[in-house]
């Protein structure tokens, strides 16, 4: 089993990441340049991180940017890995890793619903997954507002009593 | 050759859940299969993002509807962790009992819906009521069958009832008298073993290239790859326990597997009981003062725990305010409800699409969230 | 929704009703988390068939169809579809507070918010989600209603037809999906 200082420091040697931190116990996290992203999968994918636990995404709306992460586990050291990188927002393009982590490709087609980011090469993409007859953004993004979906989509109960109203009659006051 | 279309689900019997499986289908043989997730969409993603710290804990349980803790137990790692909070002793111990007595009810059930697409109910039926004395316990612990909201950051919520050692106790030892009984009439029934005895096959190879986890990895590849093992929480580091494997993954082995996992968890649940603390606090206060106005420290961590199916996990982003900014869910059966459904259903007949949903357990609302 | 108070069935529909709620037949469709309480509802322990119900797995037979909780748009459009296909006399229970406003779901995009106004619903079992104990008693005040002739809910979707199909295509857009498969 490899210690986790190892691990850190093989992977700033080989990644060249512009950040690594230890969000947790026995976990890493490596921000790198989008470019470089299949070639940290594959090397990570050599060193034992088998698994890819889950692909996805964060709306960083005020940068402009959408994040990716990518989160590896590996079975032999118990090391869970954080992969991250930024891309921009306005043009939401990212190659697939269907080719190195087969089973990123409903997390992709999940992405791809959910934030707009389009994964070129995996060829499902455009079918609808979740969401059926989806009539608005993205709805994960953050200047989607569910609240005002719903209130347009689908009409509330009105209560007969006025629970919360302070100026309505209450019983007591 | 005529290839006809075919819905299997969302309302069919043997189906787990509301979730579909579209299928190309020659005679009653599979050409081409196709997951259809979605009918259990709630948008917890977002969702998440609207509540405060606290208030998620009431969201988060229904996630994943047959085993509730495993979200409580993700979600409070995932901020202890952002957050530096320190869990007490007792506290852990309290947790480890309440996720194993999960396991074993979720293990008991998914082997009693395996009536469902072999037609033999009277497992489901035995199955079901053995499952509803842990969730009698369960209500004795936290006032709910189903949603317990009982592990919360910092700790679970309350000290475990006066007697409540006793009760679990006696519950175990029932179940273990009860449980041979299982094995005569599930694992060894030839109905099951028509059915499931060289059936719905996972090749080893194939584990990787999916992602699957749990069950389904450890019958596959013959490792023992638990992450109560691999990458121990709680206190799973101190309690002796053995993890089932095997190394040919048909449906049977999977039950068999499922089977005596309940075995391990009964002897994890007697440990804890006799290792946990007599006495200590149950949890720290985590907000100083005010649970509305409680914010967390900016980060980003993933927290992971073994569930029944698999790595159950929670990508959790913080930007220091009082709502969490992102919570991605990793659903334990995503790979083998997705791909697996795909890829791996193909040349095997059409009600054995439920066996593969049954024994990879497969859970619908984690899927769609 | 509305109903007229008077009891003004022939004597036929009476006897009709009396044998109908002898033997009530529950769709077998799990639409949301509170289906996760049906298991033990219907076998040994809470044993639903003492009431002479049983679960059914076709619409076309089935007598009850259970919402039980929040419905996505998604599985709204199936719903619909299921509950057209059931022949009349045929009811509507909602389960759970997501059936009566919402729920905990409110907000969301996905889900819609009152179940009545897409469906006409004879009883609501409140609670999140309802235990068995709620569900045996739903059911037996469902049997008691059909025996009295209040479960007038499907009659009141022939007479309103138009006014809640307005309603599903307002929320839903499109009822059927003509092409599930997405190829």
């Amino acid at each position: 089993m490899n210690s986790m200082n190892s691990m850190i420091s093989d992977i700033k040697a080989a990644l060249s990441p512009l950040e690594t931190s230890e969000p947790a116990f026995r976990q890493i996290a490596a921000v790198v340049k989008p470019d470089g992203i299949h070639g940290a999968l594959a090397y990570l994918k050599n060193k034992g991180f088998t698994q890819l636990c889950i692909l996805t995404c964060i709306d960083w709306i005020e940068d402009s940017q959408f994040e990716l992460v990518y989160i590896l586990f590996s079975w032999t050291d118990g090391i869970h890995i954080q992969l991250r990188a930024r891309i921009d927002r306005e043009k939401p393009f990212f190659t697939t890793v269907t080719d190195i982590f087969p089973g990123a490709r409903y997390y992709e087609r999940e992405v791809h619903e959910f934030f707009g980011v389009e994964f070129c090469g995996n060829e499902d993409l455009y079918k609808p997954l979740f969401l059926e007859l989806w009539d608005d953004i993205p709805p994960l993004r953050k200047d989607f507002d569910p609240q005002a979906y719903s209130d347009s989509k689908f009409p509330m109960r009105e209560n007969a009593n006025e629970f919360l109203s302070m100026t309505g009659g209450g019983d007591d006051e | 050759m005529n290839e006809v279309k075919l819905f299997l689900g969302p309302q069919h019997p043997g189906m787990h859940g509301n979730y579909s499986v579209h299928m190309y289908v020659d005679g009653d043989i599979i050409n081409k299969s196709r997951p259809t997730p979605g009918f259990l969409h709630r948008g917890f993603e977002k969702l998440m993002e609207r509540r405060l710290w606290m208030g998620n804990l009431a969201l988060i349980p229904r996630i994943c509807v047959p085993e509730p803790d495993i979200n409580e137990m993700v979600y409070a790692m995932g901020v202890e962790a952002l957050a530096g909070i320190d869990v007490p002793e007792k506290a852990h111990w309290i947790r480890m009992l309440v996720l194993e007595l999960a396991r074993i009810a979720v293990h008991t059930m998914s082997l009693g819906f395996i009536g469902g697409p072999t037609g033999m109910y009277t497992a489901t039926y035995w199955a079901i009521a053995q499952r509803d004395l842990i969730l009698d316990l369960f209500e004795e612990l936290s006032g709910a069958r189903i949603y317990h909201m009982y592990i919360i950051p910092g700790g679970v919520r309350k000290d475990l009832p006066d007697g409540f050692a006793g009760h679990v106790l006696e519950k175990m030892a029932e179940l273990e008298t009860k449980l041979p009984e299982f094995g005569e009439l599930i694992l060894k029934h030839p109905v099951i073993h028509a059915r499931a005895k060289d059936n719905i096959m996972l090749p080893a190879e194939v584990v990787w290239e999916l992602g699957v986890t749990g069950v389904g990895m450890r019958s596959a590849t013959g490792l023992a790859n638990d992450l109560r093992k691999v990458k121990p929480y709680a206190r799973y580091d101190e309690v002796e326990f053995e993890v089932p494997v095997a190394v040919y993954s048909d449906a049977l082995t999977r039950l068999n597997l499922k089977f005596r996992e309940i075995y391990q968890s009964i002897s994890i649940v007697r440990q804890v009981l006799e290792k946990m603390p007599a006495d200590g606090p149950v949890n720290v206060p985590v907000s100083p003062g005010n649970a509305l106005r409680w914010t967390v420290p900016a980060g980003m961590v993933y927290a992971a725990v073994e569930s029944s199916r698999g790595e159950y996990g929670y990508f959790i982003v913080s930007d220091g305010r009082e709502k969490p900014y992102r919570i991605a869910v990793r659903g334990a059966s995503y790979p083998q409800g997705l791909l697996g459904i795909e890829k791996y259903l193909k040349g095997y007949r059409i009600d054995d699409a439920s066996l593969w949903m049954d024994t990879m357990g497969v859970c619908s609302p984690e899927i769609d969230r | 929704m509305v109903l007229d108070e008077k009891d003004n069935r022939s004597p036929w529909e009476k006897i009709g009703d009396y044998f109908s709620a002898n033997s009530v037949w529950m769709k077998w469709y799990c639409t949301g988390c509170g289906a996760i309480e049906m298991p033990p509802t219907m076998t040994s322990r809470f044993d639903m068939e003492r009431l002479g119900m049983g679960p059914m797995a076709t619409p076309r037979q089935a007598d009850v169809l259970l919402i039980t909780g929040y419905l996505s748009t998604k599985t709204l459009r199936r719903v619909i579809y299921s509950y057209e296909q059931m022949n009349s006399p045929r009811y509507v229970v909602g389960f759970g507070s997501c059936t009566v406003n919402g729920g905990i779901y409110y907000d969301s995009y996905a889900t819609i918010n009152r179940l009545d106004m897409y469906l006409p619903v004879d009883l609501y079992i409140a609670g999140c989600m309802p235990r068995p104990e709620a569900i045996m008693n739903g059911f037996a005040k469902l049997i008691d209603m059909i025996k009295k002739g209040e479960a007038r809910g499907w009659r009141h979707y022939q007479e309103n037809y138009e006014w809640y199909k307005k309603n599903q295509l307002d929320s839903l857009g499109e009822v059927i999906i003509k092409d599930e498969f997405h190829e």
